[in-house]
Formats: structure tokens, C-alpha cells, sequence
């Protein structure tokens, strides 16, 4: 009986020492649309449209990555500038107001995206280009593009490959850099590429299973090509019903996948997740909703002297000022007075400059000076 | 048999030399001569020479080749980190402290009974194992009778700070501040905090004469003592004793908190231990008003003590902008009774406007520093005043919040909401109301620390005043922070090398630069100097080599070069070589192994014409 209460306080102690107690403070989104080209114009509307979704249930700018892998929005073909739209009927502007981008065109790589996930950029690279989570965060992962047998495509170019994920993965649990993951993907044999994780905390959901496609949803004959994936469409349709006071659960989500309209099979991996998937809401991962704790008091720091000392503390200060401008009225002259000292040469050229400035009549000098050095040439000419 | 044409067996040069040699012929009868199986000169070995010199220089390149695609792996001391990280996980880090217990205007002698009843209280509340950056405490107790004379514990280490008799008296308490008697206090124990074990100091005092109160008062004061005034205390020997030791758990080893262990949440250091704490004024609508602050005076006089004290946690640097046009995003109602505009702490969370409000503008921090967001809302005419409504009906004394890892926000009013009908006037805040707004910002500073905003301890046993300092966090308070950063930084530091020892150990073909060495080295080095300034007593000298072995590790974990990607596998070294090497390899290693056979033919050949020679 003691032994099993041991026991039972040891588990305890354990568990709660390993950190599951970490309390959820953020979320982050991040993501990438990997196909270039103007034929796949739909990816580059998916992503964006979800872009838009995080943003209006309430993450902000600063806690999106988006990386688009080429611009459709400016493309040479689109017969409407700088909007993209994510269905024929055109009333939404995706690319209206707002959007920031922070990886575009060219810097859409694996390598780059790898570097995002672990965190191991250059030191120059700005705040904005960072995932900056902590072990509060929960992260949504989104990408689109081409993919197939446990890889996806990046660019035409190179792939990424379900293993590089899975130890992106795996580095970013070690080092505490999200509490929840949730992968989500939307391409050809997408629910391959998450095969090979392991990490606890991370759920996925993929499109459609080994050997299947996914598929677009509609052509749009005015733009010439496809806007939207299926996966994605529905999606967005269940998300166009909530708002950012809603607390529908990530099931109701996952149930709404019909593989008939999908003409896939939308599949999901739970058993790396603990939580039931009903008790989970979705602004867990696709809105912001911060953790707040209420300031009961103010910290009297200053209320406890009389008030006298807010009389004080305003002297003081105006001495300081004082102080301060006098030192820094004091500060150049000190310098002027050390270059003094330094440099002689300078110094006769700084005389020469001044004196040759305060001269009225340039011109009767110059010529003063051309005739004397006239006269000197002749006659060291004729000495020798 | 007639000579066959030497031609035939493909060697040109030595084919006939057999039937051309005259010599052969002066020894008389000629043994029968047969050229496939027979050669009369010993054969030569320049050929073999030749092609095995070939060979033998490319063996002789080999080395080279294998030098030169090498990768230059800097060693890291794998044995070093692993015998940290067991180091840390099996014996949690903990600190030294003396706590001295001192009764004024007692009667009894027995002072030792005292120290174990205090003793035993302590350990009743520190029942649980002990947790990392807890204190291991050494006791004494001092008893002065109200005849000024003293008895000690025996066994007290006799170091400069013993408490000298009749120092402390009665009188000192119950008149005029608690600052005043915190100084005094102050000048009696400061001997202690020259050397480097910090004495925590419980004075009590039994007050002869009541005059009809019989309150008790607790008070801890802004250094490293705590006094209890009353009057009867002898009586209440029990409620004396956990008092005390309430005092020196509660507050002096858990700061002021009910849980002895500050979570991850309520450490807002970043990797590179820096914060940047970043002010915004936010004007929500400058067609009403728009108001202005002083941010240098602000930053000169009440924030400068607050960032020098906490130095050695983290480098803090601050930074402010003013903001226009930043509504809020939640709603608010007006309510009749209270005469202004109420929000709830249900519409908390979505109070910060992330689309209009641009707070994170910094350019100064780092990628690896955390920032802290404070944010001044000045509501806008149309919700003002607004006023934060609890759950239980009462409105907020601060109107504000935080969230643990952003920063907080308070909703300041104007003083009249009065809008003027012509164009807004630019105020400034005045100074009183900046005083406020910062005594609230301390308060939520201290709360992103994990201690509680309030300058008040409350427990079953009574009240325990807290006397506030203008630093933000009084001396023992700094001290907790300085003993649970430590240990969080060791910690962190230990699980990124490991990390960091088994991610390398796993790719082979990766490329370690020097500079991972060394931050490896350095973080090392900077752990165990934490270490041993820790068990040593040296609070703040051990939290700032903590800090700076956490950041050379996580500086060596986020080297830029350590990406997957970018190393190929041995398979591929292979398959970039081969092409070149194999073909001209084969070659070489085959035509020697030809010549080779060929020397022994040809040796074998010889022999045999020599026994034909000898027989004949």
C-alpha cells in the first residue's frame, strides 16, 4: 500500500517536473505555399485564404510566417492586377489590405523553411522572419503545394522529404520551441509526409491518403485556371461560420471532411496528441485567444513617502538635466581641444583655410601669387 | 623441334634471345630448348618495377585524397556535457542560507528548545523533496530577556555577524513608519550581507506593557529582516514559533508565494539574457485628445533602480513609442450605476487589437532577446471613462492585465472626459498620474516574475505586511529570483548541450566549426563557475554565470551552420568519386596483377631450363 503510494507520488512528481504543466500563451502560424507557376495559381490562393482566416479569428502579423513561393497576385497574366481571388465568384480579395509576406519568390526553400522550423538563421535576419515561439505556443503548420510519396515539392526544384520534417520536428520538441503542433497539408498523397513523426504534442491532417490525389475545385474561366483545392474549400467553409468568440472543436472540423465531395480521403493522426479532439477548440490553433491574469494591485513604491518627495524627485531631475546639458556643452569642446592637440598639420591647414575665407578680394591674391611665383622661376632659372 | 617463330608468344624482346645466345652453345651438347616452357636469361623486373611504382604512387595518394575530403569536425567535450547533465538532473542545486531567529523581551533561556521547535516547523512546511534553488538552512536562535542579556544556541558559527546583545530594543517598535524601523533594523544586521552568506533575520518582540491592544503585527521589511511587535507573545509560544517559521519559508525561500517553483511561463528571460521592455502610449482616437509623456524623466528616476537591481537576472534595456489611432478591439457597455463604460475579464483576451495596434517595432532587439510589450490605452471619447469589471462585481483598482510572456496593458482615463468642441489640445500626463501608471507597471512587472502584484501576505496564521522598494523587488525577493533563475538557466543549458552532443554525434558527415567549440567550452566553463558560486552562497554571481552559460549554449545549439540538409551521406561521397577514380584504378591494380603473373611465368620458365641445364 505505501509502496503504491511511493509510486503514485513518484509518477506525479515526475510528470509534473517534465513540463506538461506549461500553460498555453500564443499561437503562431506558419505558412508556405511551395509551387511556382502560373498554373498553380490555386495553391497560392489556398494559403492565402487561410492566411486571411488566422488573421480575422485574431493572430496577429507578428505571429505569422507566410511564404509564397511566387507572386500571382503581379503576374504578367492576370487579367485582374494585384487581386486574387479564391472562387469564380471574385467577391473576395484575398491580397486586398494587410498581407504581409515575409518569404517570397526565390527564398521559398527547404533549406529556409527548415531554418524557420528550427530557429538556426543567420544573425542578421530580422524578428519578422523568425518563429519566435516559446513553450507555451501552439503552432499551425499549413502547406500546399505538389507532393507525393513522402515528399513535397518546393519550387519545381528540390523536395522535402517526411524524414527532413520529422527531425525538424523532433528538434523543435527538444528544444521546447511549441507546446502543440498541428501539421496541416494539402497536396497529392498528403497524409505520407507526416509518416515518419514521432514527437509528442503533434496532430496532422492530410488531404488524402497514399495513392491518391487531391484535387481542385473549381476552374475559374475568366482567370484560366483552378482557384481553390477541394480540401481547403471546405475548410474555409467551415471556418466562414465561426467567429472569434466561437469555440467549435477541432472534431467538428475533422468531421466535416465528406471524402465524396473531397473525392479523397481527408486523414488525420491523433495518436501522437493527447487531448480528445472534442474538447479542443479550434482557436486553439486557428485563432489567438491570450491567456490574461488580472493586476489586483498596484505596487505603492512611490505612494509611501509623503509628499514631499514627489517635489524631490522633481529637483533632482531638473538637476539632472541641468547636469546633462552641461556635460554635453562640455563634451565637444573637450574634443575640439584634444584634436587641437593631435594634429598640428591639420591644424595649420584648419588657420590657413579660415584666414584664406576671411579674404575679400580672392582674385588680386591669386595674381600676386602667380607673379611672385613667376619671378621666382626666373630666377632660380637663371642661377643655374 | 624447330624454333617457333618468337613472335607467336607476344614477347618481342627476349622471344629469341634464348636461340640467338652463342654461349650456350660452347658447353657442349645443347639440352633440348623449348621457349614456351623454358627462357635461358633470368628475367628482368624493370617492368614489374614500372607498373608496381604506378600503383604504389596511387596508394601513396590515397591519404591525401582521404585527408582532403575530411570534414573538419571541431571536437566537442561530449564526456564534459554528459557529466553535467547527469550532475544537474540527480543532485537538484541548492543554496546556502542562515537564518537567524531573534526574541526580544522573553524571559525563558532555552534558547535551544526554541531552535528545534522553530526547526521542526520549517521542515514541516518543507515537506516535499527538495526542488532546485530551495535553501539549505542552517538555524540559530537569540533570545534577549527585557534585562538586556543573552542566550544563544551553542554550535553557532562564530563569524563577524553575531548578534551583539541589547542592540535591539522594545522601544524601537510600535512608534513612528516601518521604514524607520526597517533602517534600524537595517544598521543592526548589515554586517552580515558584507560576506557572502546572506543571514535572513526574524526579530520578535514581547512588549511589557499593553495598553489594551493586543494586535500583532508582522512586517518583512525591504532587506533581509522581518519583525512580529506584539504584546503576550510569551504565552503564545506556538503561534510564535510557526509564525517564524512561516516567515523564513514562505517569504524568505519562496518569495512570497504559496508554490515553491517558478513555472517556465513566469521567466520572461530570453536565450541571450536580455529583455526589452517596450512602452507604448497608446491614443486610441486623437480627435478627442491626445496625450504625451516624459519618457526620459520616466526612464531616468523610476525605471533605472528597477533594471540596475535586476542586472544580474537579465540585461534590460527599454524602449518607447507613442501610438495614434488604436482602438481596441473587444467591446465595452455602459453601465447606469457606475456612470462610465465597462469591459469584463471575459473580454480580456481579446482586448489587444493586433491589427491596428503596432507594437512589435522594435529595431534594437536581437533575435534571441524577449520583449515585453506595456502598453498605456487611453480610451477614446466616445468609452470613456472605461472601467474593468471583475467577475464579482467589483471594478478593477488598476484597470489592468498581463499575459505571461507578451507584457500587460492598462487602461488609463483622463481625468475629465470632457471632449472640447475645438481642435484636441496635445496634454501631457502629469506627473502624479505617471507615478501611478508606474507603481501599476511595477505591479504587473512583478507579476510577469511570478510574484504577486500586492505588498500583502495573507495565511491561515494572519497577515504579513510587505514593505514595498523602489526597485521593484526588495532584497530577499531578488534573491528568490537569483536562486530559481539559476537553477532554470543550469538546467536549460544542460538539456540544449546534450541536445546539441546527441544531434552531433548523430550526423557524422557534419561540418563543426570552431566557434561551436568554443561557445561549447565557454558554457561549460560559465556552468560550473555557477555551480560553485551557488554552493558558496554568491546569489547574484551565480545567476550571471548561469545566464551567460545558457546563452553560449543556446548561441552553440542555433549556429546557423548545423542544417541537415546541406551534408551528404557517405553514399553520395561514393557516388561523386567513383567515376573519376574507379576506371583508372582498375586499370592500374589490373595491369600490375598481369605483370605480376608474368614474373612468375617467366621466373618459372628460367628454373626449369636451369634443371634441364643441370640435369644435362
Amino acid at each position: 500500500m505505501k509502496i503504491l503510494m511511493l509510486v503514485m507520488l513518484l509518477c506525479y512528481s515526475f510528470a509534473s517536473s517534465s513540463g506538461d504543466t506549461t500553460i498555453h500563451t500564443n499561437n503562431w502560424a506558419v505558412l508556405v505555399c511551395t509551387s511556382r507557376f502560373w498554373f498553380n495559381y490555386r495553391h497560392m490562393a489556398n494559403t492565402l485564404s487561410l492566411y486571411r482566416t488566422v488573421k480575422r479569428l485574431g493572430i496577429p502579423d507578428e505571429r505569422i510566417i507566410l511564404m509564397l513561393a511566387d507572386d500571382m497576385a503581379c503576374n504578367a497574366r492576370n487579367e485582374y492586377p494585384a487581386q486574387v481571388f479564391n472562387n469564380e465568384n471574385h467577391k473576395l480579395n484575398l491580397y486586398g489590405d494587410n498581407v504581409e509576406v515575409d518569404y517570397r519568390g526565390y527564398e521559398v526553400t527547404v533549406e529556409n523553411f527548415l531554418r524557420v522550423l528550427t530557429g538556426r538563421h543567420e544573425n542578421a535576419v530580422p524578428r519578422s522572419k523568425r518563429l519566435l515561439s516559446d513553450e507555451g505556443s501552439h503552432i499551425l503548420l499549413y502547406m500546399t503545394g505538389h507532393g507525393g510519396d513522402e515528399f513535397l515539392k518546393f519550387q519545381d526544384a528540390e523536395e522535402l522529404q517526411s524524414h527532413d520534417l520529422a527531425d525538424a520536428v523532433k528538434q523543435m520538441k527538444e528544444k521546447r520551441r511549441f507546446k502543440e503542433l498541428m501539421i496541416m497539408v494539402d497536396t497529392c498523397q498528403a497524409a505520407t509526409l507526416f509518416n515518419q513523426l514521432q514527437s509528442p504534442g503533434v496532430l496532422a491532417i492530410g488531404s488524402s491518403l497514399k495513392g491518391e490525389n487531391s484535387y481542385s475545385h473549381h476552374l475559374d474561366s475568366d482567370i484560366g485556371v483552378s482557384v481553390v483545392d477541394r480540401f481547403t474549400y471546405y475548410t474555409l467553409a467551415f471556418f466562414e461560420r465561426l467567429n472569434i468568440y466561437d469555440n467549435a472543436s477541432l472534431n467538428s472540423l475533422f468531421r466535416s471532411y465528406d471524402p465524396k465531395l473531397l473525392m479523397s480521403t481527408a486523414y488525420y493522426r491523433t495518436d501522437l496528441y493527447q487531448p480528445h479532439l472534442v474538447e479542443v477548440p479550434v482557436t486553439n490553433f486557428f485563432g489567438s485567444v491570450m491567456e490574461t491574469i488580472h493586476t489586483n494591485s498596484a505596487y505603492k513604491a512611490f505612494s509611501s513617502k509623503t509628499s514631499n518627495s514627489k517635489i524631490n524627485s522633481e529637483m533632482p531631475l531638473n538637476q539632472l538635466s541641468e547636469d546633462d546639458e552641461l556635460q554635453k556643452a562640455n563634451i565637444p569642446n573637450d574634443e575640439l581641444k584634444t584634436e587641437k592637440q593631435k594634429c598640428p598639420y591639420t591644424q595649420m591647414r584648419v588657420d590657413l583655410q579660415e584666414k584664406l575665407e576671411k579674404l575679400e578680394n580672392v582674385d588680386t591674391v591669386v595674381n600676386l601669387s602667380i607673379a611672385v611665383m613667376f619671378i621666382v622661376v626666373m630666377v632660380s632659372s637663371s642661377l643655374l | 623441334a624447330s624454333a617457333v617463330a618468337s613472335s607467336n608468344s607476344g614477347e618481342p624482346m627476349e622471344g629469341t634471345s634464348g636461340s640467338l645466345n652463342p654461349t650456350t652453345d660452347t658447353s657442349g651438347i645443347m639440352p633440348e630448348f623449348d621457349p614456351k616452357t623454358m627462357r635461358s636469361s633470368k628475367p628482368g623486373l624493370k617492368r614489374l618495377f614500372i607498373t608496381t611504382s604506378v600503383l604504389f604512387s596511387f596508394l601513396l595518394g590515397v591519404p591525401f585524397l582521404w585527408k582532403s575530403v575530411e570534414i573538419y569536425r571541431s571536437p566537442l567535450p561530449f564526456h564534459d556535457i554528459d557529466s553535467l547533465s547527469d550532475q544537474i538532473e540527480s543532485t537538484p542545486l541548492r543554496f546556502p542560507c542562515n537564518f537567524h531567529a531573534v526574541f526580544v523581551g522573553f524571559r525563558s533561556t532555552d534558547a535551544d528548545n526554541l531552535r528545534s521547535q522553530i526547526q521542526d516547523g520549517i521542515n514541516q512546511l518543507t515537506h516535499l523533496s527538495p526542488q532546485c534553488g530551495s535553501c539549505s538552512f542552517s538555524l540559530s536562535v537569540t533570545i534577549q530577556n527585557p534585562a538586556e542579556q543573552c542566550s544563544e544556541t551553542l554550535g553557532h558559527n562564530p563569524s563577524s555577524c553575531s548578534y551583539r546583545c541589547g542592540m535591539i530594543k522594545s522601544n524601537d517598535f510600535g512608534v513612528g513608519l516601518d521604514d524607520t524601523v526597517d533602517e534600524s533594523l537595517n544598521d543592526v544586521f548589515s554586517g552580515c550581507s558584507a560576506n557572502s552568506r546572506k543571514m535572513y533575520s526574524v526579530v520578535v518582540v514581547n512588549k511589557e506593557n499593553a495598553n489594551g491592544e493586543d494586535e500583532v503585527k508582522a512586517v518583512v521589511g525591504k532587506r533581509r529582516h522581518a519583525w512580529i511587535v506584539g504584546s503576550g507573545l510569551e504565552e503564545r509560544n506556538d503561534d510564535m514559533v510557526s509564525r517564524v517559521s512561516e516567515i523564513f519559508v514562505k517569504m524568505f525561500m519562496n518569495g512570497g508565494r504559496d508554490e515553491d517553483s517558478i513555472h517556465g511561463e513566469f521567466m520572461p528571460v530570453g536565450s541571450d539574457g536580455r529583455i526589452v521592455l517596450s512602452f507604448s502610449l497608446l491614443n486610441s482616437n486623437p480627435r478627442d485628445w491626445v496625450y504625451d509623456w516624459d519618457f526620459q524623466r520616466i526612464d531616468d528616476a523610476l525605471l533605472a533602480p528597477v533594471t540596475k537591481a535586476l542586472a544580474p537576472i537579465a540585461n534590460i534595456s527599454v524602449e518607447s513609442q507613442v501610438l495614434y489611432h488604436t482602438p481596441k478591439s473587444s467591446f465595452s457597455s455602459w453601465d447606469e450605476q457606475l456612470q462610465s463604460y465597462i469591459f469584463r475579464t471575459s473580454d480580456l483576451p481579446f482586448f489587444v487589437n493586433s491589427n491596428e495596434w503596432h507594437l512589435d517595432t522594435s529595431a534594437g532587439a536581437s533575435g534571441r532577446s524577449k520583449i515585453l510589450q506595456f502598453v498605456v490605452y487611453i480610451p477614446s471619447g466616445s468609452e470613456c471613462p472605461l472601467l474593468l469589471q471583475l467577475p464579482n462585481g467589483e471594478i478593477s483598482k488598476t484597470n489592468g492585465f498581463i499575459s505571461p510572456m507578451w507584457g500587460g496593458v492598462i487602461v488609463w482615463n483622463p481625468g475629465n472626459c470632457d471632449k472640447d468642441s475645438e481642435s484636441p489640445i496635445r496634454n501631457t500626463i502629469s506627473p502624479q498620474d505617471i507615478e501611478q501608471i508606474v507603481e501599476i507597471f511595477l505591479g504587473q512587472f512583478r507579476q510577469l516574475f511570478g510574484f504577486k502584484s500586492e505588498a500583502i501576505y495573507t495565511s491561515v496564521l494572519g497577515t504579513y505586511k510587505i514593505l514595498p522598494s523602489e526597485r521593484g523587488f526588495t532584497e530577499w525577493e531578488l534573491d528568490v529570483l537569483s536562486r530559481k533563475h539559476t537553477c532554470f538557466n543550469l538546467h536549460s543549458c544542460s538539456t540544449t548541450l546534450s541536445s546539441l552532443s546527441k544531434l552531433v554525434r548523430s550526423l557524422p558527415r557534419m561540418i563543426i566549426k570552431d566557434e561551436i567549440g568554443e561557445q561549447v567550452k565557454y558554457s561549460l566553463k560559465a556552468a560550473k563557475l555557477a555551480q560553485s558560486n551557488a554552493s558558496l552562497g554568491g546569489y547574484s554571481s551565480s545567476a550571471s554565470s548561469s545566464r551567460e552559460a545558457r546563452s553560449l549554449a543556446e548561441n552553440a545549439f542555433f549556429h546557423p551552420s548545423i542544417m541537415s540538409v546541406s551534408y551528404f551521406s557517405y553514399e553520395h561521397c561514393f557516388a561523386v568519386y567513383s567515376p573519376f577514380f574507379l576506371p583508372v584504378v582498375a586499370h592500374v591494380v589490373l595491369a600490375a596483377l598481369r605483370e605480376w603473373k608474368r614474373y612468375r611465368q617467366e621466373k618459372a620458365k628460367y628454373l626449369t631450363w636451369l634443371t634441364r641445364k643441370k640435369t644435362a
